[in-house]
């Protein structure tokens, strides 16, 4: 009967055969540490009862601890991005409640457990199915839009050493799975039976499809610059040159004005126009369905501004110091509030704009502005100073 | 023809740039606000400042009541009651007792008390569990640390000097009008005198009748008189008037 500390060994996982990334990935140490530690302790159990058997010995070897190292990656990866979450939502909070002259959210230190709060609250909710609606697409909508709005939220990689995986067209990727949900409003929208519903996710689908183009030709633009769709690339391409917000100062505006609208944040947030609709395209869902939607438009929220963070503020890149520093992490996520800041800022100022307007801001200036950011690229890759 | 409004509006689509102007008014104000606390107040935890002469519930200063039934008869939602309660020395006396989840905080019981023992207290936390804790009784009416300023004193004109031309003189309430005595009415019963608050009716013989019975007319003493009506409330035969007498 060998020791605790035989069994709970801090490896390095490099060392691990089956280590899937070729750099060190911070998550997955982190996820393959718990393992070890966890596991070791299961392991020691099991050898302190059947002294010398086999599934200890199992449970530590290098296949299961490495997949379950990245299961728990995968953990790490998702309580990372719900903490940077749940601040995004008290950054705005607070924000609001400066801009009103009032005191924000008030429960635990600065008001930051009051989402906590909202989500038991809405967790202990009664589950209610309306009678008419359709059960199946009304419970599988809500599932992928909240499901491909977290996956997509989780994939976004916070620095060099923070990935889930380095995709080599990572923002094609990240921008596929987040035209899921339009789809998925629409059909939450229909099957809900329901007049304010159906023409909530009727505006939601329309909005978000016509805002996806000008979205699309500023990737275009941004990758052609870079190179490169890969995201580590794109990083890589802006430290050593210069933040693409520079040149491409008119994509900036565009893309913050289009990601506002896919989140559907205001002033774009014609889809939910509590004003009007109720609740938009979300009215029949109540309890922690409507919590998981409105946690799932924060994950979109902090998608956009990581997209605008990675595409345009140089990423993780500290301005003199270079990408590839020690607080690459804390970097990055500072300049993803700031964006947020601002995105919350524009919340307190401006008013929802009308529906016949939002259109024709898509596709009368948004669209000719993005052809007119790709043809300043295309000249400034052609004229050679990039 | 169908636009006729839109052609009044400038051409220029730099116009569309309005919208930067409330950025900065916004932004001023998350600055504002950030630099100083916001104005709320978190009001079980912090309290509002209370101004000086704030009319709260209405207190009482036991001993300098006199029990002249002013403020019940003042009251405009009549939730002032006279009960019947033991002083310090066991003596039977009349005191108001306030049903505070009637009361209006108006403060004018205390303002035409004539001995100033109603006050307004600058207490206004008044919720109970029950709304017979809401009647407070003579004792519980008592404010500690009462002083002056929660005093209300009225002061008005007499119309027949403001028709004289003289609006610089200003009257207690208490010093305006007097009960005027209608002699064929009394029939001398003595009543007003019984239940003067103050003392100041005395009923003097002025003759006597056939059968040699002593015939009482009231005497007012002017000066300890505060104009309660008491005696005219009483009187059986209303042969008391208040009028006004300076």
């Amino acid at each position: 009967m060998a020791p605790i500390s035989d069994w709970i060994v801090l490896s390095n996982p490099m060392n691990n055969p089956l280590y899937p990334f070729g750099v060190s990935n911070m998550p997955y140490n982190a996820g393959y540490k718990i393992w070890q530690i966890l596991g070791g302790l299961i392991a020691w159990l099991i050898d302190v009862i059947v002294p010398g058997n086999r599934v200890s010995l199992w449970l530590m070897g290098d296949a299961v601890s490495n997949a379950l190292g990245m299961i728990l990656m995968v953990i790490v990866i998702f309580a990372v991005c719900f903490i940077v979450n749940l601040t995004m939502i008290w950054v705005e909070r607070k924000v609001l409640g400066r801009l009103m002259d009032r005191r924000a959210t008030m429960i635990g230190p600065l008001g930051y457990l009051q989402c906590l709060g909202d989500g038991l609250k809405t967790f202990l909710k009664e589950h209610i199915v309306p009678d008419k609606a359709d059960h199946m697409t009304y419970m599988w909508a809500v599932s992928i839009i909240v499901g491909s709005s977290v996956l997509v939220a989780g994939m976004i990689p916070l620095s060099y050493r923070f990935f889930l995986h380095d995709y080599g067209a990572g923002l094609l990727i990240i921008f596929g799975l987040f035209a899921v949900a339009p789809l998925m409003i629409l059909v939450a929208g229909w099957s809900q039976n329901n007049k304010y519903s159906l023409i909530g996710g009727m505006r939601g689908a329309a909005q978000m499809i016509s805002y996806e183009i000008p979205i699309l030709l500023v990737f275009a633009a941004v990758a052609l610059m870079a190179g490169s769709f890969n995201i580590n690339e794109i990083v890589r391409y802006q430290s050593e040159n210069t933040w693409f917000i520079i040149p491409q100062i008119i994509g900036f505006v565009v893309f913050i004005v289009a990601g506002t609208a896919e989140a559907e944040r205001i002033p774009f947030d014609l889809p939910e126009a509590e004003a009007e609709l109720v609740e938009g395209w979300q009215t029949e869902y109540g309890g922690m369905k409507w919590g998981l939607i409105m946690l799932s438009e924060y994950f979109r929220g902090y998608v956009v501004c990581a997209l605008g963070v990675i595409m345009f503020l140089g990423g993780w890149d500290i301005p003199f110091l270079g990408a590839e520093t020690w607080g690459a992490e804390l970097a990055f996520l500072l300049k993803v509030f700031l964006l947020f800041f601002i995105m919350a800022w524009t919340r307190g100022t401006l008013c929802r704009i009308r529906t016949d307007q939002i259109l024709n801001l898509g596709w009368k200036v948004l669209l000719p502005l993005a052809i007119l950011n790709l043809f300043v690229v295309v000249v400034l890759k052609v004229g050679g100073l990039f | 023809m169908k636009w006729k409004y839109l052609d009044q509006y400038p051409k220029n689509n730099a116009r569309h740039l309005w919208v930067l102007k409330s950025y900065w008014v916004t932004l001023k104000q998350i600055v504002k606000s950030g630099l100083r606390r916001p104005v709320t107040i978190m009001y079980p935890y912090e309290k509002e400042w209370i101004p000086d002469y704030y009319r709260g519930r209405p207190g009482l200063v036991f001993d300098k009541c006199i029990g002249c039934r002013v403020c019940e008869r003042i009251c405009p939602t009549t939730c002032i009651e006279m009960v019947t309660v033991e002083d310090a020395e066991g003596k039977e006396v009349l005191r108001p007792q306030v049903n505070v989840g009637r009361c209006m905080m108006c403060g004018y019981c205390a303002e035409y008390c004539p001995t100033k023992a109603m006050i307004t207290t600058p207490e206004y936390e008044l919720a109970t569990f029950t709304r017979e804790e809401l009647i407070f009784d003579p004792f519980q009416l008592a404010y500690e640390g009462h002083n002056e300023e929660m005093e209300v004193h009225i002061a008005e004109n007499l119309i027949s000097d403001l028709e004289k031309g003289i609006d610089d003189r200003f009257l207690s309430t208490v010093d305006v009008d007097r009960p005027i005595l209608d002699d064929d009415a009394c029939i001398g019963c003595s009543r007003c005198a019984r239940e003067c608050p103050v003392g100041a009716v005395e009923m003097i013989e002025v003759g006597k009748t056939e059968k040699g019975r002593a015939i009482k007319r009231p005497i007012f003493d002017n000066d300890k008189c505060i104009a309660c009506e008491r005696c005219i409330i009483i009187c059986p035969k209303d042969a008391l008037e208040l009028k006004e007498v300076l």
